[in-house]
């Protein structure tokens, strides 16, 4: 041993160590599901196209990242996809391996079927499985699930590891007492760890060389290893990005690595007659990643779908309707597609409403205390760093009244959680739950009571105040002509009981609900000192204009009005609007219902407060469009609640900062939005949360399924999936904007990262001129006319 | 009302329309059928809770079929009644949860059908008049309850769950067909109204103290006490009502054979005394594990292993109310706790909220538990005033019960923790103390009557008496100290053997082959 490793140069250790580093990258972060985010699951691969990411992921992870060729060929044989999607979305492809012509690439649709789904590689683990009848990559998942579920755990467990201890010294800690792998088998496992080097790098670079692993073929290599680790690795991959946000670092993905190689190395000395196949499996990673003619016959299948989804689109953006006077409801929305139809159904009650569309967080970058709470709440998109402190804390004696009770409940919670005084708890609370079942099974659930207004810890000047309120209203394009009453409008999902509620939050307001954002940004635009400051910045509000606060509930399409300090003379006004904003949430309801499974306009209400409902609302669900343009761009076209719609006037965006601002955060934002939905759908066994009837919530974090000790990321199956169908269908998203052909490409030369998106077909771009689809964008910063179309194409 | 049976015999009937209907739709959306089994199962509810009505206003007669060793029948007394009932609205609740969980699965139908299968099979069970018929009942549950586990049957964890409930649970059904052997060679009968009678007139002899013996060996498979306990963790395999009615109704069964076989039971010292050992050693393992286990469903099994070991503690004890108030309670609060541990999300992050957890130092524990005990001194003298005086037996598991109200009182006097809380932490200890002293006098008036009283302990019972308080205790206090120790270096190792369940489960894994590759696989 020792002579081996005194050969190991610095190239082979940097090079090993990149090849780490570069595998812990192409892993997407997991939020936890306290304020979980979508993520883009395709993260790590936005430097290749869909076709080389099918190769990759169907490599490492035995995944496929498109439908099957029977969807496909469903959707042919339907409509969905014409001959003009094939022909253009094959004419677009540069893959040496494209089919022929669109007879063809029909054909591979058919042959395809239903299968065959990618293999990935094989661990030394799944080889040694097969060697030996046992299942080595189910023990691995169980073992480390319990000691991950242990370290991560956030304060399920009344007994966790140690806190601060970083995650391979605990493992290997945990590993050397476990006694579990030697009992399944792996005879001397405790003592192989034990001998393993105590830092990570040393263990992964001995084990790279134990298992023969080449430079060439770590990366893949690793990344399978990664990928076997499900929603941990994800979850160590969102401890480095929060730690990088806050200009740091984090070692948890090396760890994890670390502890999976230590693995391998001993299941190949257990069975060393696997050496063979693994030999060759070291060489098969070795290979550079290159996609075959079915993954790239998948991929302009998938481009094809996304063109058909388009050609409707194109054709229902038919130019600008147009606008009115001064309207007299101004309600500013969230761009969340759901906001869509909400916002169709408010404009259609009467003439002198509109809408706009902006980021939920309205551009405040908040950090929150909620009332009797010492948790600092992010709210914010995950891209940025929050830069404003604030507090619900309210009168500070309830403040501390609520921590009381808090405090106290807690207590009662380690009372019925602890060893003996469990058995006390229940003598003495059990028949109490007798009410407590029939409660819940009806639906009583007390209504939570709104959180005092929120306020800027520490106070701002009046400088700061309109600095922030000019900013703002100008970010949304409304510098001038404001309603009388400007609403704006927060969103958050209605649900009980699922662990999954964050989820169907603001992802703008980093996984909460648009509450703070909107109630503070109502406060501050109404404050004398604001206002007094904004004519001077360049936005003219009227002396009339009264910003308003509310809560959009995007199960119930209730909206909760925040009067925070709202002057009573206008009480008459703000009854107005709330008749209006029912009206319009009936509206809304009846449309939802449709897509719900079971549902009726008069019956969703009670979706949010049934405790067994798995499909409470559909979420962003069918999100495959982004449109930046005024909302005379598609103002009255029934966009079906599939798009995300960003109030945007290129002709009032001095020096186009806005337009900078929107493709880099919303954009980005929307694309991990709709990748997300995109990849549970696709590759729910991976991407996907699993089956939430089997789901056990672990840590405070996350879940796993039943049994299992494998974390899932991602979106639940029935959060895509009604039963029959898929309820999102799996899309692209396309990006559609209305500014400057060359604005756009500035921009897009300026941000490589965000670049990449497009060129490899991660999004698609459009520019919008006057309501109307101009042109479509091609990789290479070019611009192809689009042909009028009509619907009767 | 004059009724020739009692109304809670039709509770099993009610269910078999619905179930027929779903084996006519096992598929996706079954039309109504998801209403109308939450409806048959309202019915059933209904129907237990009207023979628990007619069994508190007089004795009502059973019904039988056949006789001698092949005698089934179900019996009408408060027991029977009042466990019947507590199923068949645990049965209601799971099947008002699934009308709605379940929409769109692909077995949607089968699943319902099974359900109320399942459900049928308990509601017979808690009735049985006879050996025979306990077994019948307690074998269809194993037999449903097995599809229900294998749901996802491409799942491998679910494979090996199925097959190590099955184990176990067909194992248990042996050992009542054993003891039905034994007590019929005995006393030629297996009414289990007559046994005791029995028993009584020519003692139990060999025959039938190893009958009582198979008897105890069923209840502890069946209620997962250790060492067999493993095949209660894995089960949450199957979907959340499953693991609902699981812990809230079917793990009842093995309490309630002991306590529908009490006489007979309490009349084998030796039984008595290994369901004090088996049921305190499972209570207390199954309690420290849990506190290691970060995955809310499998916490609440080992929470469940726990629980029910104090429950055979307490027919050990011979408290048999107190067993039964225990199964009870521990129902409602299982089916609630799993049903609703969607919310284990915002509860962690409510945890978090208000702060740290003030810690308590060793003189206010030791402060907490002679403020504890004194509550319990005044509390149990003023019950014995009102209500006559208790068995040691009581007075011990009083005791045990008060350890874990010491640690509720302990958190509120750390020193850190604001007078308010202090208080508040106080009164819900008061409360929780008077809860369960007011709880187990109402269980004494229901059920005292017609279950055996605790017997005057021997020596050995005393000496496993000291010994059960004084291990509860110690480990009350050392939960209590809890924060000061659990992260020394020095108890890493017993966290990880702990977390593991002492691996008991993995060397039945290995045993049976539970580490070896799957079919699917």
């Amino acid at each position: 041993m020792f002579m081996k490793h005194s050969q190991i140069t610095p190239v082979r250790l940097s090079a090993i160590l990149e090849a780490a580093e570069a595998a812990a990258r192409a892993i997407p972060p997991a939020f936890p599901l306290d304020a979980t985010v979508a993520v883009n699951p395709f993260l790590g691969q936005t430097g290749e196209d869909l076709a080389t990411a099918a190769a990759r992921l169907g490599r490492v992870a035995g995944i496929r990242v498109t439908r099957k060729g029977a969807d496909y060929a469903a959707a042919i044989r339907d409509g969905r996809i014409n001959e003009d999607d094939l022909a253009d979305a094959l004419a677009a492809s540069i893959a040496p391996l494209r089919p022929a012509d669109t007879t063809h690439l029909r054909r591979a649709a058919e042959q395809l079927g239903d299968g065959p789904a990618p293999a990935a590689l094989p661990t030394v683990a799944d080889l040694a499985a097969q060697a030996t009848g046992i299942d080595w990559p189910a023990l691995i998942d169980k073992c480390i699930g319990l000691w991950a579920a242990g370290q991560f755990d956030r304060g399920q467990a009344l007994w966790s590891p140690a806190p601060g201890s970083e995650a391979f010294a605990a493992w290997r800690a945990w590993a050397m007492h476990d006694l579990t792998p030697e009992i399944a088998g792996l005879k001397g496992f405790c003592a192989h760890v034990a001998a393993a080097p105590d830092t990570p790098e040393r263990a992964i670079l001995f084990a790279a060389e134990a298992l023969g692993i080449t430079d060439a073929a770590a990366e893949t290599a690793f990344h399978r290893l990664f990928m076997s680790m499900g929603g941990w690795s994800q979850h160590a991959r969102w401890l480095l990005w929060q730690a990088e946000l806050a200009g740091d670092t984090d070692r948890t993905m090396v760890d994890l690595l670390a502890i999976r190689l230590i693995w391998e190395e001993a299941l190949l000395a257990h069975a060393p007659e696997v050496a063979e196949r693994w030999a060759a499996t070291v060489a098969a990673h070795a290979e550079p990643v290159a996609p075959g003619a079915d993954e790239v016959a998948l991929a302009i299948l998938q481009d094809a779908a996304d063109r058909g989804h388009q050609r409707r689109l194109v054709a229902a953006l038919d130019g600008e309707a147009p606008s009115g006077d001064r309207p007299f409801l101004q309600a500013a929305f969230c761009i969340d597609v759901r906001s869509e139809v909400f916002r169709r159904a408010l404009e259609s009650i009467d003439d002198s409403i509109a809408t706009i569309g902006f980021a939920g967080f309205f551009g405040l970058p908040l950090a929150h205390h909620a009332h009797g709470s010492d948790i600092r709440e992010a709210r914010l998109p995950v891209l940025l760093n929050p830069a404003v402190e604030t507090t619900s804390a309210g009168d500070p004696a309830r403040d501390q009244q609520a921590r009381i009770t808090a405090r106290s409940a807690r207590a009662w919670g380690r009372f019925r959680q602890a060893a003996v005084s469990s058995f006390a708890f229940v003598e003495a609370m059990g028949p109490v739950y007798a009410a407590k079942l029939v409660k819940s099974a009806l639906g009583f659930a007390p209504k939570a009571k709104p959180e005092p207004a929120p306020e800027v810890i520490g106070g701002m000047s009046a400088e700061a105040k309109a600095d922030t309120g000019a900013a703002v209203l100008k970010a949304m394009s409304l510098t001038m002509a404001h309603g009388e009453i400007v609403l704006l409008l927060g969103h958050g999902g209605n649900v009980t009981n699922n662990p999954h509620e964050s989820a169907y939050h603001c992802g703008a307001c980093g996984g909460y609900t648009g509450e703070v954002s909107a109630r503070l940004l109502a406060i501050l635009l109404n404050d004398p000192e604001t206002r007094a400051g904004l004519a001077a910045r360049g936005v003219e509000v009227p002396a009339d204009t009264l910003f308003v606060a509310g809560l959009h509930d995007t199960t119930t399409d209730r909206v909760t009005i925040y009067e925070d300090g709202l002057p009573g003379p206008r009480a008459g006004d703000l009854a107005r609007v709330r008749e209006w904003l029912a009206q319009a949430a009936k509206v809304a309801r009846a449309e939802r219902a449709v897509r719900l499974p079971g549902a009726r306009w008069n019956t969703i209400h009670q979706r949010a407060s049934n405790w067994a409902e798995i499909r409470p609302e559909w979420g962003l669900a069918g999100c495959a469009a982004f449109i930046a343009a005024p909302r005379a761009a598609t103002a009255g076209r029934d966009l079906g609640g599939r798009a995300f719609l960003h109030s945007y006037d290129w002709r009032a965006d001095e020096g186009f900062g806005t337009l900078e601002l929107i493709i880099t955060a919303p954009v980005v934002v929307a694309s991990w939005i709709s990748l997300q939905y995109f990849g549970s759908s696709v590759a729910p066994e991976m991407f996907g949360g699993g089956n939430k009837l089997i789901h056990n919530v672990v840590g405070g974090i996350g879940v796993i399924e039943g049994n299992g000790g494998r974390l899932r990321a991602g979106l639940p199956w029935q959060a895509v999936h009604d039963g029959a169908v898929l309820a999102h269908e799996p899309l692209r998203l396309s990006v559609m904007i209305e500014a400057p052909r060359e604005e756009i490409l500035g921009v897009l030369e300026r941000h490589p990262g965000v670049r990449d998106l497009f060129d490899n077909g991660w999004l698609h771009l459009f520019v919008l001129k006057d309501g109307k689809v101009d042109a479509r964008y091609r990789p290479g910063l070019e611009w192809t006319d689009t042909a009028p179309q009509t619907l009767a194409a | 009302m004059s009724l020739a049976f009692a109304l809670s015999f039709l509770a099993p009937l009610a269910l078999m329309p619905a179930a027929l209907f779903a084996a006519l739709r096992p598929g996706q959306r079954p039309g109504s059928l998801p209403r109308w089994s939450e409806a048959s199962a309202f019915a059933a509810f209904a129907l237990a809770l009207g023979g628990l009505v007619q069994t508190a206003l007089g004795p009502v007669a059973g019904v039988g079929l056949l006789e001698g060793a092949a005698q089934i029948g179900l019996r009408a007394d408060l027991v029977s009644t009042a466990v019947a009932s507590l199923v068949g609205f645990i049965g209601w609740i799971v099947m008002r949860y699934s009308r709605t969980y379940l929409d769109g699965e692909a077995r949607e139908g089968a699943f319902h059908g099974l359900m109320l299968v399942t459900l049928a099979a308990v509601l017979v069970f808690a009735q049985a008049a006879t050996l025979p018929t306990l077994i019948i009942a307690t074998f269809a549950v194993g037999l449903t309850l097995r599809k229900l586990l294998l749901f996802y049957p491409d799942r491998p964890e679910a494979q090996r769950a199925a097959t190590k409930f099955a184990r176990v649970w067909y194992a248990g059904d042996v050992m009542l067909a054993c003891a039905a052997g034994l007590l019929f060679s005995k006393f030629g009968t297996l009414d289990l109204g007559a046994l005791p009678a029995a028993a009584a007139a020519s003692g139990l002899g060999f025959a039938g103290t190893l009958g009582v013996a198979a008897i105890v060996a069923a209840a502890a498979l069946k209620t997962a006490a250790f060492p067999l306990h493993g095949w209660l963790t894995e089960v949450m395999e199957a979907p959340t009502p499953v693991s609902a009615l699981l812990h809230a109704g079917i793990i009842n069964s093995g309490g309630v054979l002991l306590i529908t076989a009490a006489p007979l039971v309490q009349s084998s010292t030796g039984a008595m005394a290994a369901l004090v050992m088996i049921g305190g050693f499972t209570a207390l393992f199954g309690a420290a594990v849990m506190l290691t286990q970060s995955a809310i469903k499998t916490a609440l099994a080992w929470s469940t292993i726990s629980q029910m070991g104090f429950m055979l503690l307490q027919c050990g004890l011979g408290l048999w109310t107190l067993a039964l108030l225990h199964i009870v309670a521990h129902s409602l609060y299982k089916a609630h706790a799993f049903l609703s541990s969607g919310n284990a999300v915002t509860e962690v992050a409510g945890i978090r909220r208000p702060g740290p957890v003030a810690v308590p130092s060793v003189p206010a524990v030791l402060k907490s538990f002679a403020l504890a005990l004194a509550i319990f001194a005044v509390i149990a003298a003023a019950f014995t005033a009102a209500f006559g005086p208790k068995s040691p037996q009581a007075l011990a598991l009083g005791a045990i019960l008060i350890f874990g109200v010491a640690y509720l009182v302990a958190q509120g006097l750390a020193d850190r923790a604001p007078v308010a809380l202090t208080k508040r932490t106080a009164a819900s200890a008061l409360a929780a103390a008077v809860g369960y002293f007011s709880f187990q006098t109402i269980a004494q008036a229901i059920w005292g009557p017609i279950l055996p009283a605790a017997p005057m302990p021997t020596e050995l019972e005393w000496a496993l008496l000291v010994v059960a308080v004084a291990s509860f205790g110690l480990v009350a206090f050392a939960q209590a100290l809890f924060p000061l120790w659990a992260h020394h270096p020095a108890t890493a190792g017993l966290r990880v053997h702990l977390a593991n369940g002492l691996y008991l489960n993995a060397l039945l894994d290995r045993a049976i082959g539970g580490f070896r590759i799957t079919g699917s696989r």
